[in-house]
């Protein structure tokens, strides 16, 4: 009888294993797994670590007890007592805190905003130049789709940083109006909720971009010269063909950049207001400056939670995507 | 039809125009004399002393080869994981805790950052404590840290591209060669790998430029002494403009058109051969 | 058609092992179901297939055929009952390790390897073969289907008639016991695929293995078969040489699948060993049969009359009470070696006829739309189906 016989697919390598692995050990393997289940369990136990624990960890903390001198700075939340005894104490302070705490409330209700206008922003800058990028001949499209890709290649930071330089009151967009005499004292412009849109609108863009290009692209070009067969002008085919038929992607580009917007942490901190904060910023202040990591927690918690339905829906339609495109 | 074009080639130049200023604006007063970058010295102006206080600048050039080595070894962890992953969830059959692994794949490509990279430093620091309490150990957050949380958040990213190019896949390929006698293991690394290595090496790329610009993660989860070039550039940048800036980014940009423009020529170029050897056959 | 009858006037049981009682199959399958969830794909398919035969699957989009060939191949597990190839049971065995092997619809060739690579894949998989053995069984192989010079090409540098023998030459190289082979000539234009079929026989005698080709196409399963499995919804609804089957369809499904007929429906009015006579008012009149049929007395019965066997006559015949109807034509359609006709019968139903162009006619003695003819046929031409 072959190894192959004896020990399944992997026979071979399982016998090289028997002879050099703990035998005990290499029979468990050997009965419960096969090469298939090997390739699954790495990726999985890999994210399973250092994706999903960690924010079991961070809900734990959440309710943890702030210890402002402790290393690290909260109480233990699971203690084991003499007696045997396990004691947990749970605080929900932290997130009452949040939901009464005026700076917080205004927080959430201000990155919700933002994040959404700025949206709304990019969809409606993105859509036409998708769109245009998709009625294009392909060399041009390549080239267009090109210059989309080039400024996402090159560092977010610096292409942020870039805007302080545009947007100061001694920056370039100031110095250009002033010569032309268009204005005569400069825009504030930065540390603005304005300079926030431009900066989200302008990095998230091609977020916004590739998801429309790539669901425009498949339209059928003769869907539309059929309903401008049928009598429908131009604008009235575009509104019940076109942006029908591209919803799955206005959705998708939409929350690629909502979603990441809500907790955009870079953006504010160059453009942003400084009496008005966003949410992200409140998390990092917690935890770098008051040291206080449960509500710091409890507000990554909350952030979660926020936009753990959009996350889903975000995941079902990437999935339909994927389907779509499956031959 | 059109005034519809009009209008979205219309915006398609204003959106153009509105993504390359602020690059092409940086690039010009890279060239500045001034120390106040966006006025124009014209009298000492075009200069390059910003580049060379920029190879002068230790703790950029230090952060920036500490950002090349973590950049490389997390992209190369995040397409190992992001491979076997877009193949398990494009390739292998339903099996028990299918959407959770979807879940968690490609949850990383929205979730904010701070929330990232606070769980993962708070994952970091009860790792810590345990291996304090079992082993004895001590370690210091730094470039393993770095790396292992690049890896996690971008492995997403190449999963997504793996996955999207394995589905328009035809997989009668794979099933002919396990036909012909391969196994599973060979028929992956001699027939599906190389027809998917294009996707691959993009998928490699867009990992390291991740991790190589990733700020608010490194900052959680990064050690003393481990500073990497986005951390360097955002606490000098803070402060208000700084023109060394300016010339280290006309280099990255440089740099990638450079890469971009090359790579889509030689797409170009081998497409183009392709085409002219089937045309050959057809007729031949 | 003529291959298949010159094999068989050869030594008669050796070349239809299926007639001797007591032969071995060497493919059998038994009671073979899979399911979708509720959809039943192939349902209780049993199936003996013999040593060195072309079988043929037989049916439309959606009948089963390709998933119970991928279920021969080992890339779909049956949900219940059991596949045996020479004799070793095929359950649980994995394609690789199966001694069949595959020829893909869409030929599934490596693109990133040449031909000569592509070929030699399989041996490469196999222990105990020297480079210089696979050198040379790729070099054979080459020859035998015609592609020698075509080593170094690559599959974008190959035509479609070269993709098709290319993979052919890459499941035959590996010698095994089965072929399958899916839609094989589904991709080639019409003459591309007549001499292809030719080949495809003269190999397959060369080198005696067994195929089991699944097709939708009928004339080619008439041309490759030595006998064909008809199939529909999951089912095997009748097995038998092609001319068995183009003659004596089981039902109706057989008899309308091949070919083109004309289909009467009626009851039996004279139930003899020897004969019977059909009365149809589909026809409008009585159907005689000079053989004899096995049905319940006054059973419905459909008698079926294929088009070529159909006579017109421009004047009425002596005795036109049975196997005789008057009509009307009003179509013809001129295929260049054949015509068709569409006569309108008195009961409304329209017969089509086929008659072969043997001589060329002048205009008045070809027959013209809307004149009337008269349609006979011969006591032997009917087949009656009951189902």
């Amino acid at each position: 009888m072959s190894s192959r016989d004896s020990y399944g697919r992997l026979g071979p390598l399982w016998t090289f294993l028997l002879r050099y692995g703990p035998p005990r050990w290499s029979e468990y393997v050997l009965q419960h797994w096969s090469g298939q289940r090997l390739v699954i369990a790495v990726p999985y136990l890999w994210l399973i670590i250092f994706f999903l624990i960690p924010f079991l960890i961070v809900l734990k903390i959440s309710f943890a007890e702030f210890s402002p001198l402790g290393r690290p700075p909260y109480e233990p939340v699971f203690r084991w007592l003499e007696e045997g005894a396990l004691q947990i104490k749970l605080l929900i302070g932290s997130y009452v805190y949040l939901f009464n705490e005026p700076l917080y409330v205004s927080a959430w209700i201000y990155s919700i905003k933002v994040a959404f206008f700025s949206t709304i922003l990019c969809l409606m800058l993105g859509y036409p130049m998708a769109y245009a990028i998709s009625r294009a001949t392909p060399t041009y499209r390549n080239v267009f789709l090109l210059l989309i890709i080039l400024p996402f290649w090159t560092s977010f930071l610096l292409r942020v940083y870039a805007w302080i330089g545009l947007l100061k009151t001694d920056g370039v967009i100031n110095n250009v109006l002033q010569f032309f005499g268009i204005i005569s004292e400069p825009l504030a412009m930065m540390n603005t909720s304005f300079a926030v849109y431009i900066g989200i609108v302008y990095s998230y863009l091609p977020f916004m971009i590739l998801p429309l290009y790539s669901n425009l692209e498949k339209h059928d070009n003769t869907l539309l010269e059929a309903a401008q067969d049928l009598g429908a002008g131009p604008i009235k085919s575009f509104m019940r063909v076109t942006l029908p038929l591209s919803f799955p992607g206005i959705v998708a580009g939409s929350l690629l950049v909502f979603i990441p917007a809500v907790g955009e942490y870079v953006i504010p901190s160059l453009l942003g207001r400084t009496d008005q904060l966003m949410v992200a910023k409140l998390l990092s202040d917690e935890f770098f400056l008051n040291r206080d990591w449960p509500r710091a927690s409890a507000v990554a918690i909350a952030m979660l939670l926020l936009l753990v339905v959009p996350i889903m829906i975000f995941q079902r339609f990437q999935n339909k995507e994927l389907q779509a495109a499956k031959k | 039809m059109k005034t519809q074009g009009l209008f979205s080639k219309t915006m398609l130049g204003f959106g153009f125009f509105f993504l390359y200023v602020p690059i092409l604006s940086m690039i010009f007063f890279s060239f500045n004399n001034s120390r106040l970058v966006t006025v124009w010295d014209a009298a000492n102006s075009p200069t390059l002393k910003w580049y060379a206080r920029l190879f002068d600048d230790g703790a950029i050039l230090s952060a920036a080869w500490l950002s090349i080595q973590v950049a490389a070894m997390s992209a190369t962890g995040a397409v190992i994981l992001g491979t076997l992953s877009g193949l398990v969830l494009s390739r292998f059959g339903p099996f028990r805790g299918r959407a959770i692994l979807q879940g968690l794949t490609t949850a990383p490509l929205v979730m904010p950052e701070v929330i990232t990279g606070l769980s993962m430093l708070l994952l970091f620091v009860s790792l810590e404590q345990l291996f304090q309490y079992l082993f004895g150990w001590q370690f210091d957050r730094g470039v393993a840290t770095i790396t292992i949380a690049h890896i996690t958040f971008t492995m997403a990213y190449v999963t997504v591209v793996v996955q999207s190019r394995l589905a328009g896949f035809d997989d009668s390929l794979e099933e002919a060669a396990l036909d012909l006698g391969a196994r599973p293991a060979k028929v992956f690394f001699r027939i599906t790998v190389p027809l998917i290595l294009p996707a691959i090496l993009s998928g490699w790329l867009l990992a390291f430029t991740l991790s190589w610009d990733d700020l608010v993660v490194t900052q959680f989860v990064s050690g003393p002494g481990s500073n990497t070039l986005p951390m360097v550039i955002f606490s000098r940048v803070r402060l208000g403009v700084s023109p060394v800036v300016n010339a280290l980014a006309t280099i990255m940009v440089l740099i990638v058109a450079l890469g971009v423009v090359l790579s889509a020529f030689l797409m170009r170029r081998q497409e183009q051969r392709r085409k002219r050897e089937e045309q050959m056959a057809a007729t031949g | 058609m003529q291959t298949a009858e010159r094999r068989a006037d050869k030594n008669k049981i050796k070349s239809e092992p299926w007639r001797d009682p007591h032969a071995e199959a060497y493919v059998r399958i038994e009671n073979i179901t899979k399911r979708f969830g509720d959809f039943v794909a192939v349902n209780n398919v049993s199936l003996k297939i013999f040593k060195g035969e072309i079988f043929c699957l037989l049916g439309g989009s959606g009948c089963g055929k390709s998933t119970l060939l991928r279920m021969m191949a080992g890339f779909e597990n049956p949900s219940s009952g059991s596949i045996f190839l020479d004799g070793q049971d095929m359950a649980g065995v994995p394609p690789y390790e199966r001694p069949v092997n595959m020829m893909f619809q869409s030929y599934a060739l490596f693109p990133h390897m040449t031909v000569e690579k592509n070929i030699a894949f399989g041996l490469e998989q196999e222990k105990g073969l020297s480079r210089a053995d696979i050198a040379t069984r790729v070099t054979d192989i080459l020859d035998i289907v015609k592609l020698d010079g075509f080593a170094a090409r690559r599959p974008h540098q190959l035509s479609g008639g070269q993709r098709q023998r290319v993979a052919l030459a890459r499941a035959l190289v590996k010698r095994p016991k089965l072929l399958l082979l899916d839609e094989p000539l589904g991709a080639l234009d019409k003459k591309l695929r007549e001499a292809t079929q030719f080949e495809l026989i003269n190999i397959q005698e060369k080198l005696g293995v067994t195929f089991i080709v699944v097709t939708h196409d009928q004339e080619e399963s008439m041309t490759l078969a030595s006998r064909i499995g008809v199939m529909n919804r999951g089912e095997i609804v009748q097995i038998g040489t092609p001319t068995e089957i183009y003659e004596f369809p089981q039902n109706k499904f057989v008899a309308d699948f091949i070919g083109s007929v004309n289909m009467f429906e009626g009851t039996m009015i004279e139930d003899l060993p020897d004969h019977v006579r059909i009365k149809s008012d589909e026809l409008g009149g009585v159907i005689y049969v000079d053989h004899g049929i096995s049905a319940a007395p006054g059973a419905i019965v459909y008698t079926a009359i294929r088009p070529e066997k159909i006579n017109i006559l421009r004047t009425p015949p002596a005795d036109c009470t049975e196997n005789c109807v008057k009509g009307v034509v009003k179509e013809i359609a001129y295929m260049g070696d054949v015509s068709i006709y569409l006569v309108k019968i008195d009961t409304g139903k329209i017969v089509r006829v086929t008659l072969q162009n043997a001589e060329r006619q002048s205009d008045d003695e070809r027959i013209l739309w809307d004149e009337t003819v008269w349609l006979t046929w011969h006591g032997s031409s009917p087949v009656v189906v009951t189902q």
